[in-house]
């Protein structure tokens, strides 16, 4: 599993820490970059970077889409590795920037590089810094939802269950139908509430069904939706990310975004 | 042609979230079709499935790839096998020359296995038209046709009716006593079509494959309505869309693996047919003649188009629709033509027409659940993002169907996340405008457009006091300094030189110099 | 008769397939750059493999008739082994009287000659005739007797082991409806008959068609159990349009 023949010491990667947990949720960007350094590896963030594009490319806007893609490729052109703690932006930079930019030569060494480098947070732990046990303890029975993008476009699958089955006093309950879309699908969610709202409805269900308190996931853009259906029922299951699940200082709040 | 109501996409698939027995329906198929799905692969293991798959669509690549030269091989073995092919370029020319063979040979009677392509061209309407009564055989189709209904799914046609609808349905129409009993049902139908059967003058069926290298017209049914339509009546018309061919007999062998275990999770359905020609002399059974219906109906427009193309690779098995979550929750009548689900929201654009089905392709959350479980790899979310990419900046007017406001709102998106400074400036703003409406870290109503239709149901999360790269400059890169580091860089790491020039200009939201 | 070429109500094919080249980006008939291996193979090279994958069949054969049989009774036919003539006669006609079938239809193929079927249900007072026109019997008659009878039997052509399937071609003597109108079908399948596989099916197909200068039979049909519908509520139902009850009795 683990193909990391790099001593830890010598890992340096970027953070793409993606609008989302930059603007909404910068908890989670905090918890990733403590994880890593926790485990040695040197974190930068290049401070330049935005958003991938990702929401114009899946709105067929793909010449605008392309204008932030060639900003996130410079952002990026010197780092190491790129860790994105999503699975749907992680497959933009690895997947989609090669649809976008077909036809484009001049990019082609750029994306492909960057499609080499880049890696979802959990993925990164487990394929390059090579551990499945981080050490962490977090007290709670959780359940885990995979993004989409991350199961189907990075085939990413058993790393993060891995992590979290390392985690002491974790309790992990399979949760039924994980394959199925929560229904956020970015603009999707907005153009079409109906469908996205039954969609998000059985979801919840399912998580309901597994009785667990906490809901985990490697994507906060799934996280927000279910959370957000979950806080108007007035549902007391909170949600995670899994760098918040791996970051032991996380509980104890050690840095407020407030 | 059949009618387009795919414009309605917004208020049919409210509807359809609305109705009851619709939901009890899809919860069956969703459940019932890709469990036996599941099962029936699992039993060949995933390796030997993947290989199928590569195997499938290998032909399907090379023949439409090749497609003028495999119709024309098809063309020349049908008719030295006796039969008669003709060439349809849409809907109209497709009904006219069916019922024009009608006509000229007196038919008043037809049966018809199920065949979508005839959904599509509306064919039995413009055989009434002709004075020729059809009757559908499937039962899903029978039963749909009885209700004047069109099929809500590829595979199973009647998938949105109850038992009792069923039931109430065969009273009415049929005059038999009311039942619980599907058997009975079964029956009834059974005793109403078989004599149609042996009185139709004419069989019509679709196809599943064309065999070009000797002409076969291939069915697979579990009911045995195909091969009763196709061999008891005097006359058999075949009519299927063009990219139905595939080159050689030994090619059947991987799509009868791979079509009956996407369908429905059967190893084999209970009868495959495989017609060539009218009758001989020395058979005792069969029609005296065979035609053969070919129809582009807007097909060229998929084979034209390279990031299109392999819509036309699909066999309508319907995984497609029974994994998707989004037909799960709407069903198919709700996308508004013959062809639901993913599959259909590729295939329907362009054959109705991309403006009149703009909602189509931008009704999925791209979730990529379809091209999973399609057993032909047809990527089905790259054809929907590529069609949304044509509504939103094709060149071609007929096509882009973006308001101003939507390319506006894209540019002036793009705009900001160019600039970091605005950003900032942006996000401190929204932090003081959220105030209002901002409660224990939640938003549950905010009066912007978009945004309000999404906290209609979910909660909003309050922006928090800081983002994560005020965080960064303020705490965690000091201690990114005291972190050793690694003192050589890696030489193979060196970036190449990127490419500065942008194909879009610069510009603010707005700009008129931003064209795009 | 329409001549296809100048149908006024279509297309014509040159017309057509212009529109398809287009289509394709290209104004000229054009043949695919490599040609497509399986359309190359000649009858010598046809027969060469077949004749590998018949030595193959040969030698499991035991084994062979058994993963056919297993698989048959998976696919919904009611499996009988008969080692001798006499016991698949006994099998038939206990099942016509289980059944209380009154009128008989069989094909005339050649499993019927080493099995005195005719006058075993003579016997019962059952009467039957061959599938076969003659001067007594029209096509319509025989289809009327067909559509009439509660059983039909018939010989298999092939009988593929790995879907359960019998496989049976055109021939004087068959038609469609003996193995599909009736309620009752019953399939007798030799040993011989069996293939291993679609593979070998479709090899051994497109080897006789090459034979038979490139001309198919105007059918081949496989039957795969009993007629089956789910179209309301999912629910399987058996024997919609073709037989409720089908048989299978192999002959050794």
């Amino acid at each position: 599993m683990v193909q990391s023949v790099e001593q830890p010491s010598q890992i340096q990667a970027s953070l793409f820490v993606t609008c989302i947990v930059d603007q909404l949720y910068p908890r989670v960007g905090v918890s990733a970059v403590r994880v890593l350094r926790r485990l040695g590896v040197a974190v930068d963030f290049p401070a330049d970077q935005t958003c991938c594009g990702q929401p114009l490319y899946n709105s067929g806007f793909t010449r605008q889409a392309r204008r932030l893609a060639e900003r996130t490729l410079r952002s990026f052109e010197e780092s190491q590795y790129v860790v994105v703690p999503s699975g749907s932006c992680a497959a933009m930079l690895r997947v989609f920037y090669r649809e976008l930019f077909a036809g484009y030569p001049e990019w082609e060494v750029a994306v492909e590089r960057l499609a080499d480098r880049v890696y979802e947070f959990s993925e990164f732990l487990v394929k390059v810094v090579g551990v499945t046990d981080v050490g962490a303890t977090y007290p709670a029975t959780a359940t885990y939802h995979s993004g989409c993008h991350l199961l189907r476009e990075l085939e990413v699958r058993e790393e993060p269950v891995q992590l979290l089955k390392q985690v002491s006093e974790l309790e992990l309950s399979p949760l039924p139908q994980a394959d199925t879309c929560c229904g956020f699908g970015g603009t999707f969610s907005v153009k079409y509430p109906h469908i996205s709202e039954g969609m998000l409805e059985d979801k919840i269900g399912n998580v309901r069904a597994t009785g667990a308190g906490t809901l985990v996931s490697c994507d906060m853009s799934c996280l927000m939706h279910i959370g957000g259906g979950l806080s108007r029922q007035g549902n007391p299951v909170a949600v995670r990310h899994i760098a918040e699940i791996l970051d032991d200082q996380a509980l104890d709040g050690s840095i407020s975004d407030g | 042609m059949a009618e387009i109501k795919t414009g309605e996409f917004m208020s049919a698939s409210r509807e359809a979230m609305q109705n009851p027995t619709l939901r009890q329906a899809l919860r069956q198929v969703g459940g019932g079709f890709s469990e036996a799905r599941l099962d029936a692969i699992n039993e060949v293991g995933a390796d030997v499935w993947e290989e199928w798959r590569e195997e499938a669509r290998r032909i399907k690549t090379h023949t439409l790839d090749h497609l003028d030269y495999y119709l024309e091989m098809l063309y020349d073995n049908v008719t030295r096998s006796g039969g008669q092919v003709h060439f349809a370029g849409d809907a109209n020319q497709a009904n006219e020359i069916v019922a024009e063979i009608a006509r000229s040979r007196q038919v008043k009677l037809a049966t018809k296995s199920k065949s979508m392509v005839s959904e599509e061209l509306d064919l039995n309407r413009a055989l009434a038209a002709n004075g020729v009564e059809v009757f559908e055989t499937d039962l899903g189709e029978y039963i749909i046709q009885l209700a004047e209904e069109t099929p809500s799914h590829l595979v199973a046609p009647a998938l949105h009716k109850t038992k009792e609808q069923v039931s109430e349905l065969f009273h009415q129409k049929l005059g038999v006593p009311r039942t619980d009993d599907i058997e009975e049902m079964a029956r009834v139908a059974r005793a109403t079509l078989r004599q149609k059967f042996l009185q139709a003058d004419l069989g019509i069926s679709g196809a599943n494959f064309l065999v070009a290298e000797t002409g076969a017209l291939v069915i697979i049914t579990n009911e045995g309505n195909g091969r009763l339509c196709t061999s008891a009546p005097r006359i058999h018309i075949g009519i299927t869309g063009m990219e139905k061919v595939i080159p050689s007999m030994q090619d059947l062998a991987v799509f009868l693996r791979l079509l009956p275990r996407s369908a429905t999770g059967q190893r084999l359905t209970s009868y495959v047919s495989m017609v060539t020609g009218p009758r001989r002399s020395e058979d005792e059974d069969g029609p005296e003649e065979f035609h053969l219906v070919l129809v582009d109906n807007g097909r060229s427009r998929l084979l034209a188009d390279p990031d299109l193309r392999e819509a036309l690779y699909c066999i309508r098995c319907g995984a497609c629709l029974n994994i998707c979550p989004v037909y799960r929750k709407i069903g198919g009548h709700a996308y508004g033509w013959v062809y639901p689900g993913p599959i259909g929201a590729v295939v329907s654009p362009m054959l109705v027409g991309l403006k009149q089905a703009k909602d189509l392709p931008q009704a999925s959350s791209l979730c990529g659940a379809c091209r999973e479980v399609c057993p032909i790899k047809i990527n089905i979310p790259r054809m929907l993002l590529h069609l949304r990419h044509k509504l939103a900046e094709s060149p071609d007017e007929a096509e882009k169907s973006a308001s101003g406001a939507e390319g506006l709102a894209a540019r002036g998106y793009t705009w900001l996340m160019s600039n970091p400074a605005a950003l900032a400036a942006a996000g401190k703003l929204g932090r003081v405008a959220q105030k209002p409406f901002a409660g224990k870290g939640k938003i549950e109503k905010l009066p912007l457009p978009l945004v309000s239709q999404w906290s209609a149901a979910r909660d909003l999360p309050a922006l928090p006091g800081r983002t994560f790269r005020e965080i960064w400059s303020q705490e965690l890169r000091t201690e990114l300094l005291s972190q050793p580091r690694i003192s050589e860089p890696l030489t193979e790491m060196q970036p190449p030189n990127l490419p500065n020039a942008s194909e879009v200009e610069d510009g603010a939201p707005g700009d008129p110099a931003a064209k795009d | 008769m329409v001549n296809p070429a100048q149908s006024p109500r279509g297309m014509s094919k040159d017309e057509f397939l212009a529109g398809v080249r287009r289509s394709l980006g290209h104004t000229e008939p054009t043949q695919p750059e490599r040609p497509y291996p399986r359309l190359m193979e000649t009858l010598a090279e046809l027969e060469t493999r077949a004749a590998v994958v018949q030595q193959r069949i040969e030698s499991g054969r035991d084994s062979l008739v058994d993963q056919f049989l297993e698989t048959a009774q998976l696919r919904g036919w009611n499996v009988w082994r008969a080692p001798n003539p006499e016991d698949a006669i006994g099998y038939i006609t206990a099942l016509v009287a289980d059944q209380g079938v009154t009128q008989v239809t069989r094909s005339s193929q050649e499993v019927f000659a080493s099995l005195p079927l005719d006058a075993a249900l003579e016997g019962l007072g059952i009467p039957s005739v061959t599938g076969a026109r003659d001067e007594h019997h029209t096509r319509e008659q025989l289809r009327e007797w067909i559509i009439g009878s509660g059983m039909g039997i018939t010989g298999a052509d092939y009988a593929v082991a790995e879907t359960g399937s019998v496989v049976v071609l055109p021939r004087r003597g068959l038609s469609r409806l003996v193995s599909l109108a009736p309620p009752v079908h019953v399939a007798l399948v030799r040993p011989q008959d069996v293939i291993e596989s679609l593979d070998d099916l479709f090899l051994f197909r497109c080897m006789e068609y090459h034979r038979n200068g490139e001309d198919m039979g105007s059918y081949l049909n496989f039957i795969t159990g009993p007629s089956r519908t789910a179209d309301i509520e999912m629910q399987l139902v058996v024997g919609v349009h073709g037989p409720k009850e089908v048989h299978l009795v192999m002959l050794g």
